[in-house]
């Protein structure tokens, strides 16, 4: 789940100026029956890294049936018509697979990375459950009760999760991506098989689905495997996905909560913006400045609050394009002195996007470039950017030549993504040590 | 999905040839799934199109004139080179008393400004080349990383000899990194994870200093100054300590020249460090430290063996069966996915220079904490008494042969691995070997280890709740 957040991070990492970087060569083609297949070969070493991404997560949920998106994705591990419960485990563990799965708001996701000698089978495994999950009342309540207790562990048992599940709500309103994607402990314990069979039978679908392999492979072998395994996956319609609500009257909000366990302050503010599928240009732009102002500790915010005038222990911005509605403009910090950060950041924020001229856009670019190829190196890690990006909206061409795009930003287009982002509302939010008395 | 219809063909140019081949391969699966569950995973990896018999790591032991030593690999497929090094016995568990946090410390501020560079000047030329520069403290040793283009080595090379021979410490940055620490410190009583972890350490390793918070203590970190600073790098940034592995696209020469100019200004010696051995009790004691929350949580440890012991690849693969990778260990199998007790449990070997143990831990909410305690405790008498079967030690050599290429997927990786293998002195011909040392052990040696081990005692218990 946290993973899918953390991918764009590597797009600001540093990078190549070679004029012919690209993040990675890729080709993609389709099967008969509208499975997507994206090949990126990387012939370092015998290991592939496969990868399924359906476009379907927490946000194409029914009202009252939160969770079932997660539990789904663990029922898969569970069984089907032809692969008997524990198995799948069993073989990918076995042949030396490691394997997992993720659920965001926007896609659900199984890879396992082999041996190439073993991805014949764990191609099997995963057409398999693309279309034959075998859910039983008892496979059913055990995977409920163990997602119970993954809610507990990664939520409930840490405060700062708690925080975050609260600022959600407030930024997304009315908006379905202010539920929690593991759905609420109560919503967890009500979920029925039906529910998850339903949820099944309308989104898994090889039409739905994008299949990355990611390796020691070629686009040749690829075709004849990714035909041989997922061919005989029958096409359906699959359900509506939802449709976003446009947000209109935004209600900023200020939030202030104290906890017991707290030490440390923190802040967090956030603005919705659009996403690369919404509006290419802008979401561009934004990448571009959320580097300026808040990406390690040679930007802006960091420079000023941190180093100069010693407002925070650490600040950053961050901004992530892939999304398939609206999507947020992070500001985070912890801070010593919480009472006066807020004006502080203020003020930082303004001067620095007052500041931000053609030297400082060069600057950034070329650092946000300047270690693209760095990309190509881990094709595990290729396969999940890939992945990410095109289940945002991005073309595989888009995703090839991300370089040139980022490039092509004018001073013009980070100045007015930057003033719609002062101009438009906020949700920001205190985390706080009680008060000690 | 059905067997019949992944061969079906709309491409009628093939269809032919693809049907001889699936007619066989279809032929082979019915005929073994009378047998199996219905389809024979071993005769799609028997029969795996892709396979790479070729594929080879040579490692090469280069010398440097001024004698420095490195494990090397060629790597080229693309145009970055990583760099590993660490240095032994300069980590946090040789902190002086008073000056407990200044392995990490001193970690966290080599990359903050060096030579003629300050602190910004360095971080920009580092952005703006795509060279990373990090270092890192553990309980035993510090250890660094480069990684970067080749077109850029000279200077990323060049920057990392500055790193490692002039580090600046200035007192503003000093001042900042000790902030951070300090703030570090503060979060870690925030989780209930690394609450546990402390307690778990000084229950465990008491006096020794590995029963300290690596990270130090808030009234040492304040105190930290330059002096203290650079005589930590003058006593244990040493030739005497260091290790080397280094991987990409790199040439020998230029690689031998790299290890002289880099690390060739290093002083000779250090001053001597060594601590005792841990000698942790294992007595099956429990300690419970009362807290309210969501889950409760606990760690249990008892004796493990060294890297470079007879044991070890028994007691590894004893592990790897008890609560080792993936979901299908017994204690997953038992407390996961029959009982659905809890989101994970494991067990692993930890190899400290001072301590070998195996370790585990789990978290479940209250109601459920007693019976997974039971099912451990269950499951490691039944490695004492019952050891494992021949099925299980199969499966488990399996996983860890065929998982081995896995290792080989980023280069940064492949350097941190050549440096392991001169430190644990796993020998130059570990990479080609590994796998039939791993294949050699019998059933009756990892039951002999299983009873030596699990049959020693019960774990201790250190746990965080009711």
């Amino acid at each position: 789940m946290g993973k899918f957040l953390r991918l764009l991070a590597f797009l600001w990492l540093a990078g190549t100026g070679a004029a012919e970087a690209r993040l990675f060569e890729a080709e993609e083609f389709f099967l008969d029956n509208g499975l997507r297949v994206v090949v990126i070969p990387n012939h370092k070493a015998p290991i592939v890294q496969q990868m399924v991404w359906y476009n379907v997560g927490s946000v194409d949920e029914a009202p009252g049936k939160g969770g079932v998106a997660h539990l789904l994705e663990h029922l898969m591990f569970r069984g089907t018509e032809e692969v008997k419960d524990g198995e799948f485990n069993r073989l990918i563990t076995e042949n030396g697979g490691s394997m997992n799965a993720f659920t965001s708001r926007d896609v659900t996701v199984y890879h396992e990375f082999m041996d190439v000698s073993r991805l014949e089978l764990a191609m099997f495994l995963e057409a398999d459950r693309m279309s034959g999950l075998k859910i039983t009342p008892e496979t059913f309540e055990k995977e409920r009760d163990i997602v119970f207790q993954e809610r507990m562990q990664v939520v409930e048992n840490n405060p700062t999760a708690y925080f975050s599940e609260v600022m959600q709500r407030n930024l997304w309103q009315e908006h379905p991506y202010a539920r929690p994607i593991t759905g609420t402990p109560e919503e967890i314990l009500q979920l029925s098989q039906k529910d998850a069979e339903d949820f099944y039978g309308r989104y898994y679908a090889p039409n739905n689905a994008i299949l990355i392999l990611s390796g020691d492979i070629t686009t040749a072998e690829a075709k004849d495997l990714a035909e041989k395994y997922f061919g005989g996956a029958e096409r359906k319609e699959t359900g509506k996905r939802i449709e976003f609500p446009e947000f209109k009257g935004f209600r900023s909000s200020k939030t202030l909560m104290k906890m017991p366990q707290i030490n440390v302050s923190r802040m967090v503010r956030y603005y919705v913006v659009p996403s690369y599928a919404q509006d290419k240009n802008q979401a561009l732009a934004l990448t571009v400045l959320a580097k300026y102002l808040g990406d390690g500790d040679t930007s802006q915010l960091y420079r000023r609050l941190v180093e100069d005038e010693k407002s925070a222990v650490s600040v950053a911005a961050g901004y992530d394009l892939a999304s398939r509605s609206y999507a947020v403009f992070v500001l985070s910090a912890l801070t010593d002195h919480p009472e006066v950060f807020e004006k502080d950041l203020d003020e930082a924020l303004r001067e620095a996007i007052a500041a931000f001229d053609a030297e400082a856009l060069q600057k950034a670019k070329k650092q946000m470039l300047a270690g693209i190829i760095y990309l190509k190196d881990n094709p595990a890690d290729a396969a999940e950017i890939a992945g990410s990006l095109l289940s945002g909206g991005m073309s595989l061409e888009d995703v090839k030549n991300y370089d040139k795009a980022i490039e092509a930003v004018s001073l013009t287009d980070v100045r007015k993504a930057a003033a719609q982002l002062l101009n438009g509302g906020y949700v920001q939010g205190f985390l706080l040590p009680e008060d000690k008395d | 999905m059905r067997r019949r219809s992944y061969y079906k063909k709309s491409n009628a140019g093939r269809i032919i040839i693809l049907l001889l081949i699936a007619a066989a391969v279809t032929f082979g699966t019915w005929y073994r799934g009378l047998f199996n569950s219905g389809f024979d995973a071993d005769y799609l990896v028997e029969n795996s199109r892709l396979k790479r018999a070729g594929f080879e790591t040579n490692v090469e032991e280069l010398v440097s004139r001024k004698g420095i030593k490195a494990y090397y690999m060629e790597e080229r497929t693309n145009p970055i080179i990583s760099v590993y090094f660490l240095f032994q016995k300069a980590g946090a568990s040789f902190d002086q008393r008073g000056k407990e946090g200044l392995a990490h410390v001193t970690a966290a501020l080599m990359t903050e400004g060096a030579g003629d560079l300050d602190s910004r000047e360095f971080k920009e030329i580092l952005e703006d080349k795509a060279i990373s520069i990090s270092f890192a403290a553990d309980d035993d040793d510090v250890s660094g990383s480069l990684l970067t283009l080749k077109e850029n080595q000279k200077e990323a090379f060049e920057l990392l000899r500055t790193v490692l021979t002039e580090p600046r410490f200035d007192s503003k940055k000093t001042e900042l990194v000790k902030q951070q620490m300090l703030a570090v410190l503060e979060r870690q009583k925030e989780y209930p994870d690394s609450v546990l972890e402390q307690l778990w350490r000084q229950e465990i390793f008491g006096a020794h200093p590995y029963g300290r918070n690596s990270l130090g203590r808030a009234e040492d970190i304040v105190r930290i100054n330059r002096d203290v600073l650079q005589r930590r790098v003058r006593e244990s940034l040493t030739k005497d300590r260091l290790i080397v592995g280094i991987a990409g696209d790199i040439s020998k020469q230029e690689a031998l020249k790299m290890l002289d100019r880099v690390f060739g200004a290093l002083p000779e010696k250090g001053k001597k460090t060594a601590n005792e051995d841990a000698k942790a009790h294992f007595d099956g004691r429990e300690k419970v430290i009362p807290r309210d929350l969501a889950q409760d949580i606990a760690i249990f440890a008892a004796e493990g063996t060294a890297r470079n012991n007879p044991d070890f690849y028994p007691l590894y693969i004893a592990n790897q069966i008890f609560g080792g990778q993936g979901l299908t260990s017994r204690l997953s199998l038992a407390a996961r996915e029959d009982e659905a007790l809890t989101y994970g449990i494991y067990s692993y070997l930890s190899l400290k220079d001072d301590a070998a143990l195996i370790r585990g831990g789990f978290s479940a909410t209250p109601d459920k904490f007693a019976r997974v305690k039971e099912i451990v405790g269950r499951e490691w008498q039944r490695m004492a008494e019952e050891g494992v079967s021949d099925e299980e030690v199969e499966a488990a050599k399996k996983y860890l042969t065929a998982s081995y290429n896995l290792r080989f997927a980023s280069i940064a990786n492949i350097s941190a691995i050549l440096a392991a293998m001169q430190r644990e002195k796993l020998g130059i011909d570990f990479l080609q070997k590994r796998n039939s040392y791993v294949e050699a052990v019998t059933t009756e040696q990892v039951n002999e280890a299983a009873k030596k081990y699990f049959g020693a005692g019960q774990p201790v218990w250190v746990s965080l709740g009711k």
